[in-house]
C-alpha cells in the first residue's frame, strides 16, 4: 500500500473537537522521565527542514529544528530563535535580532553567522525558495544580528517565513553545502534524533544541550518555551489502519495517527484511551483543469452537485461545513463561496447544462484508491453527475500517478479533487504556486491579484485581493469545496499535557 | 513413462474421463461449488433487484438481515449484491488469466519442445520472470499498465505464464521422443501438423490441472493487490476491491469485508477441488506443481 | 567436479537474464505514470517546485542516459540510492533483509513439520476422517486471501485476546523470546498457504511410497507400519519436499510482500511494494536485481542438496 500521507497532509488546525477528556495540567506533577510510541502511517522520509513537506517528517523536525520564526498557537508568526524583528517602512529590510546563548545540538553556539548559511542553502535546495526569493542582499553587522534586504517590498515575507512546511529553520554553516535530503542531524529543538531505520522507526531523545526560550511563558504553536519532559519518541510506521488502532489498544503504541473515522469508533468504551479531534486539518476539494474542462457552464453544473455530507458520511469522516477555501481561523477567511456551496442540486445542475448547450461531452474525473476520502466524495460526485446527465468517467488511480498528475496537469482529466492543508490555514502566500496547479499559470486575475498583495502594506486590503481571487476560483468552477475535515488521532491516558495541533507535539508532555 | 499415450482428444478416452471424474468426490463438489458461483455471477441481475454501485445514504452500515443478506456498506449499497456482482469481475479475472497464461504459455512450451533452437532462449526467459515472485511481478506490470482488468490480467498472465511454459514443455518433451511421433515425423508430417495432432493434445491433462490452479492464484493476487490499491478500480465491484474499501470497518461492520473474503474462499477452493479432481484423472504422475 | 561445472554453467546462463530482466524492469519502471518528484513535493506543491526536485534528483536526464548512468554505476557495484529514502539500496536491503528472512524462516520452520506431519497422517488414515479433515484443513490454507485471514487474526488474537502483538518487528538482538513472539503470528499467518501446499504433495508422497512393494514387505514382515513409514517413507517424501523448497520459499517471499504490510513489518516485501508505489526507480531496480540473483543461487542450493537427499540424480 502507498502512504499516501506521507506527501499529502500537510498542515491542519488545532481545535478540539467533542469527546476529547484531558487530564488537567495543575493537578498532575510535571515530571521527566519515560518514553512513547507513536505509531502513524508512514515513516520518516527526510528529517531535511528545508525540503520537507510530509507531515509525518515535518512531526519530527519540529522537535529537533527550530527558525527565526515559528508559527505561534493562533498561526501567526511568533518569534523563536529571533527575539526581535524590525521592518523599515519601505518593507524591503528585515532585521532579526538573535537570542543569545542558544546552542546547537553539539554543543555549538547559534550566531549570525549560522543564519546567512542556512538562507544560502535553502535558496539552492528548498522547493519553497522562490517565496523567500529576490533578496538585494543579506548582513551580518554582529555575531547576534541578521539584516536581509529584498528587492521590492513584500510585506509578506516574515509570514512566508514562518512555514512549517520547508520550514526554514537554522542549521550549523558547516551544513551550508550539504544537498537537500541529506544534512547532518543537526539542529536547535528540545530533541535530538538517536536512530533512524529508515522506513520502520526513528527515535528522539531529549537535547541536553537545548536552550529554552525562557522569555515566553510556555509553549505557543511551534513557537515559546519548550520543556522536553519525556526521555525519548519513538515514531513506528504501521500504514495499515487496522493494525495501528489494534497497537493502540495492546498497548504496543501510546499515540497513533490518521485514524479512519470508522476505525476510531472501535475506541469507544476505553476509559484508558481518548480520541483527539483535529478539526479542520485539511480540506477536501474538487478541483477542474483549466485547460482541459473549457465549458463553464459544466465546471458550474458540477459544483452544484456537490452534497457535502454525503460524501462525507460515505467516507467516515469527522468533518465540518465551510464554504471558504479558507479555515476558519485564517484572517483570510470569508465567506465570498457560500453562494455555490454545498448545493447538492441536480435541478440546478441540469439548468445550467442546458445554459451552456451541454451536448454530451465526456467528462473525466480522477481519483486515487488510497485516500478514503477523495476516493468515496468522487464516487458520489459521479452518481450525482450521472443523474444530471452528464457523461462522466471515473479514472481510479495511485495516489502516486494522481499527485503527479495534478501537480503537472497531465492524464487528460477534467477534474479531480485533492486535500489542501496548509494553504487555507497558513494564509495566500502559501497558496502561490498551488493556485496554479494545472490551472492556467498566467491568469491574470491571478498574477495581477498577487502582485497587488505583495505589494500591499495594508492587511485589510490584502484580504479583499484575496477575496476577490477566491470569489473568481469558486465561481468559474474551478475549485469546488466539500468540507474541512478532520485528523483523528488516538492516545493512552497516561500521558499528560498532549495537546492537538495540527502538527503533534511533545514537547511539555509528561507521564503520569 | 515410455508407454503410448492414449490421446486425450479421443472420443472413447473422453467418456471414460468423464465417467471417472464423475465419480470423484472432490471434483464432484468443486465442479458444484465453481458451477454455482459462475451461475450467481451470470445470472446477478436476476438474483437481486438492487444496482452494485447505487448509493443509497438512509440505509448506512445495516447489518445482515432480511431485506440485506450480507447488509449494507458506507455508501449504502447492498453487499450482497455487490458480491455477486463482485463475482462477475473476480471471476473474469480468473478466467482471463487462466486463458492468456494458458495460450501463450502452452505456445512457449510447444514451440520449446519442437524447435529446439529456441529452447534454450525461450527457457532462460521464463527463468529470467521466474526469478521474481510472481505477485511483486504482477505488482510493478499492473502499476505501470493503470488500473484496468485489461491490464489487470495481462500482469498477472505475465506472472503465471513461466510455470505453464514448463509443465507443457515437459509433457511435450516426452511425447515428442514416442515412437508414434517419430514415425509421422519420418514420413514426412510436417512441424505444424505434429503439434497440432500429437504435441497439442497430449499436453491437455497436465495444462488443464495446471490452469485451475492458475484460475485459483488469479482470484487470491487480486485480492492482494487491491488491498495494495491497484487492484480493478471501484466503485465497480471486484471481491478484492469490497475488502479493500471495507477493511476500516472489519469491526463495527465486519460484514463488508467478511462475506466477500468468505466468496473468494468459496471461489478458491471450488477451484483447488476441481484441480484435484483433474490430477487424479487426467494425469496421476503429476504431483502438487505450482 | 562435473556438477561444479554444471552449477557454474547454470549460474553463468542465469546473468545475462538477470541482467535483460533488470534491463526491462527499468523501462517498466519508467512507463509508470507518476513521479516520485511530485511524491516528495506534495500536492500543495506546484509545477515549478517539482521540477526543482527533478532536477536534484537527476530525473529531468533523457531516459537513456538514466539507464547508462545506472548500468555504468552497476558495473562498479553502486546499485544506487533510494529517491524516497535517500539511503543506498544495497544499505536499505541489508537493513530489511534480516526482517523477511526472520519471517521466511520462522514461517518455514512452521511450515516443514507440520505440513509433513499433516500429509503423511493423511496418507496413513487414507479414506477416513482425517484424511478429510487433514485435506480439508490444507484446502482451506491455500484458499483463503493472506490479508483478510491477517486482519481477522489481529482482532482476535491481538485485540479480543490480548495473546499476541499486533505490529512491529523485534531484532534478534533483542533475545530470542521477543524476536519470536512479534513474529507468530505474522508467520504463522505465512505459512497457513504454505502448509496447506505441502501436505497435499506430502500425503501424495506418502501414498506412492506406501504402495511400493519394499514397504508391502516390511508390512509383511512384521515391522510396524509407523516405523516403516518413518524408515522408508518419511525419506522418499523429502525428496519432493526439497526440490519444491525453491517453489516455497518463493512463494514465502511473495505472500510476505501483503503480510509485512499487514503487521507493519519493515522488510523487504514492504520495501519493494513501496518503492514501485512512490516511483522510486533505483529502489525497485536495485532490489529486483538483487532479489533475483537470490533466487538463483537458492535454486542451485536446492540442486545440491537435492543431489545429497535423492543419490539416485545425477547430473548428465
Amino acid at each position: 500500500m502507498v502512504n499516501p500521507r506521507r506527501t499529502a497532509l500537510l498542515l491542519g488546525t488545532a481545535l478540539v473537537a467533542g469527546g476529547l477528556a484531558l487530564a488537567s495540567g495543575p493537578a498532575m506533577a510535571q515530571k521527566k522521565g519515560g518514553s512513547l510510541v507513536y505509531a502513524n502511517v508512514s515513516a520518516v522520509g527526510t528529517m531535511d527542514p528545508h525540503v520537507a513537506a510530509a507531515v509525518v517528517d515535518l512531526e519530527t523536525i519540529h522537535h529537533v529544528y527550530e527558525g527565526l520564526v515559528e508559527m505561534g498557537e493562533d498561526y501567526r508568526a511568533a518569534p523563536m530563535l529571533a527575539s526581535k524583528i524590525d521592518i523599515s517602512p519601505d518593507g524591503r529590510t528585515f532585521t532579526f535580532s538573535l537570542r543569545k546563548g542558544v546552542k546547537f545540538a553539539n554543543g555549538k553556539e547559534m550566531t549570525a553567522a549560522d543564519v546567512i548559511a542556512s538562507f544560502e542553502r535553502y535558496k539552492k535546495v528548498s522547493p519553497n525558495a522562490p517565496a523567500l526569493g529576490d533578496v538585494a542582499g543579506m548582513e551580518t553587522p554582529d555575531p547576534y544580528t541578521f539584516v536581509i534586504k529584498l528587492n521590492k517590498p513584500n510585506s509578506l515575507f516574515v509570514e512566508v517565513m514562518k512555514t512549517p512546511t520547508y520550514s526554514f529553520a537554522i542549521l550549523p554553516a558547516e551544513q551550508k553545502d550539504k544537498p537537500a535530503r541529506d544534512p547532518d542531524l543537526v539542529g536547535i529543538g528540545p530533541y535530538v534524533v538517536s536512530e533512524w531505520a529508515r522506513d520502520s522507526h526513528l527515535v528522539l531523545k531529549r537535547n541536553d544541550n537545548y536552550v529554552a526560550d525562557e522569555s515566553a511563558k510556555g509553549p505557543d504553536g511551534y513557537a515559546g518555551k519548550k520543556t522536553a519532559f519525556l526521555d525519548s519518541i519513538r515514531y513506528n510506521s504501521v500504514p495499515e489502519a487496522n493494525t495501528r488502532v489494534a497497537a493502540l489498544q495492546t498497548g504496543g503504541a501510546d499515540f497513533i495517527g490518521a485514524l479512519p473515522g470508522d476505525v476510531a469508533k472501535r475506541l469507544k468504551g476505553r476509559t484508558d484511551i481518548s480520541v483527539l479531534s483535529v478539526i479542520p486539518f485539511c480540506q477536501a476539494t474538487f478541483i477542474s483543469h483549466a485547460k482541459n474542462f473549457t465549458n463553464r457552464s459544466v465546471r458550474q453544473a458540477v459544483s452544484m452537485l456537490i452534497d457535502s455530507e454525503e460524501m462525507m458520511e460515505a467516507a467516515g469522516q469527522v468533518w465540518d461545513r465551510n464554504p471558504s477555501l479558507m479555515f476558519k481561523p485564517s484572517y483570510y477567511f470569508s465567506d465570498v463561496g457560500a453562494a455555490m456551496y454545498d448545493q447538492h442540486s441536480v435541478d440546478k445542475a441540469k439548468a445550467l447544462l442546458k445554459a451552456g448547450n451541454y451536448a454530451g461531452q465526456k467528462v473525466v474525473l480522477e481519483t486515487n484508491t488510497n485516500y478514503a476520502y477523495m476516493r468515496d466524495s468522487s464516487q458520489v460526485l459521479v452518481e450525482q453527475m450521472k443523474k444530471a446527465g452528464i457523461n462522466v468517467e471515473l479514472k481510479m488511480v495511485d495516489w502516486t500517478t494522481n499527485v503527479g498528475d495534478l501537480s503537472k496537469g497531465t492524464g487528460g482529466w477534467d477534474m479531480t479533487i485533492t486535500g489542501l492543508c496548509s494553504g487555507p490555514l497558513l494564509g495566500p502566500q502559501q497558496w502561490r504556486l498551488s493556485l496554479a496547479f494545472a490551472q492556467n499559470p498566467d491568469d491574470p486575475v491571478v498574477t495581477e491579484g498577487y502582485a497587488k498583495m505583495f505589494a500591499t502594506t495594508d492587511a485589510a486590503e490584502r484580504k479583499k485581493i484575496w477575496m476577490g481571487i477566491e470569489k473568481y476560483f469558486i465561481e468559474e468552477g474551478y475549485m469546488m469545496k466539500v468540507a474541512d475535515i478532520a485528523d483523528l488521532r488516538g492516545m493512552n491516558d497516561k500521558f499528560v499535557g498532549i495537546k492537538p495541533y495540527y502538527m503533534q507535539r511533545f514537547w511539555d508532555v509528561w507521564k503520569k | 513413462m515410455t508407454e503410448a499415450p492414449a490421446e486425450f482428444l479421443a472420443p472413447r478416452r473422453r467418456f471414460q474421463v468423464l465417467r471417472r471424474l464423475a465419480r470423484h468426490r472432490s471434483f464432484r463438489i468443486g465442479f458444484v461449488i465453481v458451477v454455482l458461483l459462475t451461475l450467481a455471477a451470470i445470472f446477478a441481475p436476476l438474483i437481486t433487484s438492487f444496482d452494485p454501485t447505487a448509493m443509497r445514504a438512509r440505509i448506512r452500515f445495516r447489518p445482515p438481515q432480511e431485506a440485506y443478506w450480507f447488509g449494507t456498506d458506507n455508501f449504502g449499497r447492498d453487499v450482497f449484491t455487490r458480491c455477486l456482482y463482485g463475482a462477475r469481475l473476480s471471476l473474469t479475472i480468473g478466467l482471463g488469466v487462466a486463458l492468456l497464461s494458458g495460450v501463450v504459455g502452452t505456445a512457449a512450451g510447444i514451440v520449446s519442445a519442437q524447435f529446439r533452437r529456441l529452447d534454450a532462449m525461450i527457457m532462460r526467459l521464463m527463468d529470467g520472470l521466474m526469478a521474481f515472485p510472481a505477485i511483486i511481478l504482477a505488482i510493478g506490470l499492473a502499476a505501470a499498465m493503470g488500473p484496468n482488468i485489461g491490464s489487470l490480467i495481462v500482469a498477472l498472465s505475465v506472472a503465471y505464464i513461466p510455470r505453464t511454459a514448463r509443465i507443457v514443455r515437459a509433457s511435450a518433451l516426452v511425447v515428442r521422443e514416442l515412437e508414434f511421433v517419430d514415425a509421422a515425423r519420418v514420413s514426412g508430417a510436417s512441424s505444424l501438423r505434429i503439434i497440432w495432432k500429437h504435441l497439442l493434445p497430449n499436453c491437455m491433462g497436465p495444462l488443464l490441472v495446471q490452469l485451475t490452479f492458475v484460475f485459483a492464484y488469479a482470484i487470491l493476487a487480486e485480492a492482494a493487490l487491491s488491498f495494495l490499491g491497484i487492484g480493478p478500480p471501484p466503485p465497480a465491484p471486484s471481491w478484492g476491491n469490497i475488502i479493500a474499501e471495507g477493511r476500516d470497518q472489519a469491526v463495527d461492520a465486519w460484514w463488508i469485508m467478511f462475506f466477500p473474503g468468505l466468496a473468494i474462499s468459496l471461489a478458491t477452493l471450488g477451484m483447488n477441488l476441481l484441480g484435484d479432481g483433474l490430477r487424479d484423472v487426467l494425469d496421476p504422475r503429476l504431483k502438487v506443481e505450482t | 567436479m562435473r556438477m561444479l561445472r554444471r552449477l557454474l554453467l547454470r549460474l553463468g546462463q542465469a546473468i545475462p537474464v538477470i541482467l535483460v530482466v533488470a534491463v526491462l524492469a527499468f523501462f517498466l519502471m519508467h512507463l509508470l505514470p507518476g513521479d516520485p518528484a511530485a511524491v516528495i513535493a506534495g500536492p500543495e506543491a506546484g509545477a515549478e517546485a517539482v521540477e526543482r526536485i527533478r532536477r536534484q534528483l537527476g530525473l529531468d536526464r533523457s531516459i537513456p542516459e538514466q539507464l547508462l548512468v545506472w548500468l555504468w554505476h552497476l558495473a562498479q557495484g553502486d546499485f544506487g540510492t533510494s529517491i524516497i529514502h535517500n539511503q543506498s539500496v544495497l544499505q536499505a536491503l541489508a537493513d530489511r533483509m534480516p526482517v523477511t528472512a526472520s519471517l521466511t524462516l520462522v514461517a518455514f520452520a512452521m511450515t516443514i513439520p507440520i505440513g509433513i506431519v499433516l500429509g503423511v497422517a493423511a496418507a496413513k488414515f487414507r479414506n477416513t476422517w482425517v484424511d478429510s479433515a487433514v485435506m480439508l484443513m490444507a484446502l482451506i490454507g491455500v484458499s483463503v486471501p493472506g490479508f483478510w485471514i491477517a486482519i481477522l487474526s489481529v482482532i482476535l488474537f491481538s485485540v479480543t485476546l490480548g495473546w499476541l502483538p499486533a505490529s512491529g518487528y523485534v531484532p534478534l538482538s533483542e533475545g530470542v523470546w521477543p524476536w519470536l513472539r512479534a513474529l507468530i503470528q505474522p508467520a504463522a499467518m505465512l505459512a497457513l498457504f504454505q502448509i496447506g501446499f505441502l501436505a497435499r504433495m506430502a500425503r501424495s508422497a506418502t501414498l506412492d511410497v506406501l504402495d511400493q512393494d519394499y514397504i508391502r514387505t516390511a508390512r509383511a514382515k512384521g515391522v510396524s507400519e509407523w516405523r516403516t513409514i518413518a524408515k522408508h517413507a518419511f525419506r522418499n517424501t523429502l525428496i519432493p519436499v526439497v526440490t519444491t523448497t525453491g517453489i516455497i520459499l518463493s512463494l514465502l517471499m511473495g505472500g510476505s510482500v501483503v503480510i509485512e504490510q499487514v503487521f507493519a513489518m519493515p522488510g523487504v516485501g514492504r520495501l519493494i511494494v513501496q518503492a514501485i508505489l512512490t516511483r522510486d526507480y533505483p529502489m525497485v531496480q536495485g532490489t529486483l536485481l538483487a532479489l533475483a540473483f537470490l533466487f538463483v543461487a537458492i535454486n542451485l542450493m536446492v540442486d545440491i542438496v537435492y543431489t545429497w537427499v535423492d543419490p539416485r540424480v545425477r547430473y548428465d
